[in-house]
């Protein structure tokens, strides 16, 4: 009995462990240039201390790191649609993809930045 | 017994899944004299020229979004190594006499000291956009000790190092970059 249950608690304690972050990126829809979403997408990141280490506004790519234990960083794509872009987000902790729902503060600055807020 | 077992279950999955709520930001923030007014003069060029004379390898520009990213490495003596950070604590021990056996627990601590001086690897990090006439800086270091492990790894834009490279880039005579 008392077996049964502790190989049971382990079982559940590796599986809490081993669960994979969901992978997908946090799509959103912009009412602004791909150029000027990477440029204002930059600052708030520059201003949050995140070094960027790679952009592009030809491929609309961006990859920016932030140097705090174990590694967090952000990657951007950014293609034009119509007048607008279509931006994808992902954020990683150590190389592993966070829940999209972090980068919602961003987000919410980015279309502020962008005068698309009401 | 096992009521404390299943109070220790939760908090094994929770210390598993620990993930941040909110995208983390530099802790202390970037200083305000990492983002200053560019002169009339200052340019992609005279930033590139600065930090090439400060010792930067320069890794990426755009220059249509005014983006330049750099970074520097040199050996340094790590002083921390060998030294756990945290003290090990732990103990089980199980004992009879005289027909009795008993069992109990010992709580130990104890932390340990190398000799603590070894080389490592100090890389810096850094982007500076020049965008709308601001001038805008990141940087971050961390250290690689000789096995190749990442040992630290912190934010650094600091006020000191911001204000040596806006001194270094207005120093760079204007005109003179190629």
């Amino acid at each position: 009995m008392k077996r049964s249950f502790l190989i049971l608690l382990l079982v559940a304690w590796l599986a809490g462990c081993a669960t994979p972050a969901p992978p997908e990126p946090r799509e959103i829809l912009l009412a602004a240039a791909p150029e000027t979403t990477l440029r204002e997408t930059m600052h708030l990141l520059m201003e949050r201390g995140y070094v960027i280490r790679h952009a592009d506004g030809d491929l609309g790519r961006l990859e920016a790191v932030l140097g705090r234990m174990p590694g967090y960083g952000v990657s951007l794509r950014v293609a034009g649609q119509g007048e607008g872009s279509r931006v994808s987000f992902i954020a990683t902790r150590g190389g592993r993809p966070l829940p999209p729902t972090v980068l919602d503060p961003l987000l919410t600055d980015l279309q502020s930045r962008l005068g698309l807020l009401p | 017994m096992r009521r404390w077992l299943l109070l220790l279950l939760p908090a094994a999955l929770a210390g598993c899944q620990v993930t941040p709520t909110t995208l983390p930001v530099a802790e202390p923030a970037p200083a305000a004299e990492c983002r200053w007014s560019a002169g009339p003069g200052d340019s992609l060029d005279r930033v590139v020229t600065a930090l090439e004379a400060e010792g930067f390898l320069v890794r990426h520009t755009d220059a249509s979004l005014g983006l330049v990213s750099a970074e520097r490495a040199r050996t340094t003596i790590y002083h921390d190594n060998g030294v756990e950070r945290l003290p090990r604590i732990g103990g089980f021990v199980l004992g009879g006499s005289g027909g009795h056996v008993s069992s109990g627990v010992m709580i130990g601590l104890g932390t340990g000291f190398g000799v603590g001086v070894d080389e490592a690897t100090r890389i810096e990090r850094l982007s500076v956009m020049l965008d709308q006439g601001q001038l805008q800086v990141a940087r971050d270091i961390r250290m690689i000790d000789w096995r190749g492990d990442l040992r630290e790894s912190r934010s650094a834009s600091d006020a000191g190092f911001c204000r040596d490279l806006r001194d270094a880039i207005e120093a760079v005579p204007a005109g003179e970059a190629p």
